[in-house]
């Protein structure tokens, strides 16, 4: 069955000239899994509002929406809500009350549901996502992950048939990300849920999509399924930046043949089309400074005296003008570590030394002076002001002397910026302290590709100029390609160190999809270069 | 089987009305007296022997309210001494006494209140009057800590920055000014995104209903009834001056009618309700639980 059908959709927004959304046309059938990509600014956001009538933004609408046989706007108000469900980006802001419970049972209550139905829907939906466990506990107490699973289910009790998840993960960790997509993966299986998701983080959802739509500045122009459409765009490196490494690998190499999707589909193209005579990459020894940056001397920190430590004898170095990642799991100490060689927390014991001196030493906050800052993972909480121009004035920075422009940004206000343009004034704004050390927490959460890639050009520019650079991450990827060495961190300490061709061809599970699909058919691939670059060498199959 | 907190939450909120509306509203001793034991026994049955710190600061209050009263009020006939050329009475000290033994006795019973009086169970009774009037506090009670939160982390990434140069007070405050005034923005800012995710949800589309957790049981009206008739008896005592007594010019205490004996014993039943029902509880429990 037909459950939406858009036919030529435009949309303008007041007071623009060029549409937001262009003659968009497609349809979607029951229990269809569908994921919209495009860059940041492509129109996505729009065009999924425009799906959900509630929040449709003002502006000039053209064109039509059938849901389920229906123009939209003909529908009842209570069947508008209940039927098509909508879930945002951000966890924290789309939770409106405080208890566990009371948020699930919200869209019913506005719905008028009789209290007994109430409690047996919520029962049945707690139990299907496993929220038993902490339904009495207050919202607040969650992770970001099991807040948007709550999201998920709050809108889910209503039962939706048709229900639009806006960058649902862009906020959280890859293992919360993952849970996240293969919940929804199974909703659009189990109760042929229609789901339209739109996304960044593209490895793990487009091999399991049905559909995958890409949008480019208002059009839509691509709407298959996933291998159709990566092949047909193989040539597209701006669109295709963000897909699986597998099929990226497909595009790069552009031999032709079916394109293969995940990490399995993409060592059997590999093993059948190239052969691996010669399988080592010939790497430069990585030579570093030898005065440390950064230096954790077994430093032990705990939050409460009678908690655990979250530091637990964490030693390590970072020596000047490195590109350091550290890498590790939820609650495994990273952040902690970074808020303490910064300055916001206090180690009970060990010694954390910056450039050679101790972090007591620098009194009257000179540590903030020309030597150490730190960039906070909710980049929202850097700016202060109504626009961009006065956040940068009041902190003296100098724009000329940036590695980046950011000067189309500056009449706006901070939190109207999509994600990377926050984090690069952010980050401007941080650099006007002109630190020689630089801690980043999360620099690309909530980044798409073509943002990422502009936080490692910026990141490799500021090594350049001498700065010692040390980020914690979630993202694999991102470690491999940008870092001079990574680190794992697990237990409140370091569980292994080196450089990303050392580091992650040991790991087997906490390591990039190349790594993963090239092992032991090729030694020491890490990053899509390096295995583009061996499948040249080595070159075709027989 | 329930324990008294786990009793319909407008039940309990009325029987805790009841308690401390009489021990607010008239001064008999023996019924302060009768109140204050009943608090405290009440609250360490639920406590056990911790929260150390309540109770020294509550003595130390009853002693500040006890001394204060003869040394500010001279009235009465007995002089016990006099300081200061002011004279010390035996009645002004009495009456020091009493009221500091009912404002001991009615904050123990404060502090028991919001042990047991759970914002949910708050929530439920303000649905009970108005849906809408529960929804806007329950979303006062997520905000207030999320907006210290937030003020926490932007102060702390601010000072990571070198926003405040300087470590002194005066850049404190122009520092903490300026992340208030921010705060203000994202406040607003985050409101837009609540709205729309309520609105997404059909909040407005007609009658709200609500959900309840709580429901009535017998044992539920019991109680009602058992803490509203105890409550008259007492009330009816009090307010026909079968219990009278007078501190001043001199104590005079008129001897109780039947009327105020049967009132001290109603206020007497109406506090060992609770206790009543959570030795029961337990004794049932242990009794059940040996045969596991």
């Amino acid at each position: 069955m037909e459950i939406l059908a858009v036919r030529d959709l435009s949309f303008t927004y007041p007071q623009c000239s060029s549409a937001a959304v262009k003659n968009v046309s497609f349809t979607l059938e029951r229990g269809d899994f569908a994921v919209l990509c495009g860059a940041t600014g492509s129109g996505k956001s729009t065009f999924l509002r425009m799906l959900k009538r509630e929040l449709t933004p003002l502006g000039e609408k053209k064109g039509s929406i059938i849901f389920c046989g229906t123009e939209l706007s003909q529908l009842s108000d209570r069947k508008a809500a209940s039927e098509v469900g909508f879930v945002m980006q951000n966890p924290e802001q789309q939770i409106v009350t405080d208890k566990v419970w009371h948020e699930l049972a919200f869209g019913l209550e506005n719905m008028g549901t009789p209290p007994d139905e109430i409690s047996r829907r919520i029962a049945e939906m707690a139990s299907y996502f496993g929220i038993g466990d902490w339904y009495d506990k207050d919202t607040a107490q969650l992770s970001g992950g099991q807040k948007q699973l709550l999201n998920l289910a709050s809108v889910l009790v209503m039962q939706p048939k048709l229900l639009i998840l806006d960058e649902p993960t862009a906020q959280l960790d890859p293992i919360a990300a993952a849970d996240f997509i293969s919940t929804v993966r199974r909703l659009a299986d189990d109760f042929s849920i229609t789901v339209i998701m739109a996304e960044h983080r593209l490895e793990e959802v487009v091999p399991i999509c049905d559909r995958l739509l890409v949008m480019e500045q208002g059009q839509l122009i691509a709407s298959a399924p996933p291998a159709e459409v990566i092949a047909a765009l193989k040539s597209r490196e701006d669109i295709l930046c963000g897909m699986p490494a597998a099929s990226r690998l497909y595009a790069r190499l552009g031999i032709g043949g079916a394109c293969p999707l995940t990490v399995r589909e993409g060592r059997a193209f590999i093993e059948n089309n190239y052969s691996n005579r010669s399988p080592q990459l010939q790497q430069d020894e990585y030579t570093h400074k030898s005065n440390a940056a950064l230096e954790f001397g077994d430093v032990y920190f705990r939050y409460e005296r009678s908690g655990r430590d979250i530091l637990c004898g964490l030693s390590l170095r970072i020596y000047e003008n490195e590109l350091f990642c550290i890498l590790g799991g939820n609650g495994s100490g990273k952040t902690t570590a970074l808020s303490a060689a910064a300055g916001l927390l206090r180690a009970y014991s060990g010694r954390i030394k910056v450039f050679g001196k101790k972090l007591k030493d620098y009194r009257n906050r000179s540590l903030y002076k020309e030597c150490l800052a730190m960039l906070p993972q909710d980049v929202q909480t850097v700016f202060l002001k109504s626009t961009v121009r006065e956040d940068l004035k009041e902190c003296g920075a100098d724009l000329s002397v940036l590695p980046y422009d950011i000067s189309h940004l500056l009449d706006k206000h901070p939190y109207d910026l999509s994600g990377g343009e926050q984090q690069l004034a952010a980050l401007a704004k941080v650099l006007a302290a002109k630190p020689k050390l630089l801690l980043l927490d999360e620099p690309t959460k909530g980044l798409d590709a073509a943002a990422k890639q502009t936080m490692m050009t910026v990141l490799r520019g500021l090594k350049e100029k001498g700065v010692t650079v040390v980020i914690v991450t979630h993202d694999v990827e991102f470690a491999a390609a940008c870092a001079d060495r990574c680190a794992m961190f697990f237990g409140g300490r370091i569980a292994s160190v080196g450089t990303p061709h050392e580091f992650f061809p040991q790991n087997s599970f906490y390591t990039t999809a190349v790594s993963r699909m090239t092992r032991g058919f090729y030694d020491g691939a890490v990053t899509l270069e390096d295995a583009a670059e061996l499948c040249r060498i080595n070159g075709r199959r027989e | 089987m329930r324990s008294f907190s786990e009793y319909n939450p407008i039940v309990t909120a009325i029987w805790f009305f009841c308690v401390t509306g009489i021990a607010m509203f008239c001064n008999y001793p023996v019924l302060m007296l009768i109140s204050l034991a009943g608090a405290i026994v009440f609250f360490i049955m639920r406590n056990g022997l911790s929260h150390g710190k309540t109770h020294l600061f509550f003595w130390i209050l009853f002693a500040v309210l006890a001394l204060a009263n003869p040394l500010v009020s001279h009235n009465g006939k007995t002089v016990l001494f006099v300081m200061n050329h002011n004279p010390v009475t035996l009645e002004a000290t009495l009456y020091g006494l009493n009221s500091a033994v009912m404002i001991i006795g009615v904050l123990y019973w404060f502090r028991s209140f919001t042990q047991i009086m759970t914002s949910e169970k708050l929530l439920y009774i303000t649905g009970a009057l108005s849906p809408k009037l529960s929804l806007i506090l329950s979303m006062a009670l997520r905000y207030v800590p999320l907006f210290s939160r937030q003020s926490a982390k932007i102060s702390s990434a601010q000072k990571a920055m070198g926003l405040f140069s300087d470590d002194n007070i005066i850049d404190d405050l122009k520092g903490k000014s300026r992340i208030f005034s921010i705060m203000v923005t994202w406040a607003l800012e985050n409101g837009i995104i609540t709205a729309d995710s309520m609105e997404a949800r059909g909040y407005g589309t007609g009658r709200r209903s609500q959900m309840r957790r709580f429901g009535f049981r017998g044992a539920d009206i019991a109680l009602l009834i058992a803490s509203l008739l105890l409550f008259g008896i007492t009330a009816a005592a009090v307010g026909t001056d079968s219990l009278s007594f007078e501190f001043y010019p001199a104590l005079n205490a008129g001897a109780p009618d039947t009327l105020g004996i049967l009132g001290i014993i109603s206020y007497g039943l109406l506090i060992i309700l609770p206790m009543i029902i959570e030795t029961e509880v337990n004794l049932r429990w242990k009794y059940l639980r040996s045969g596991i």
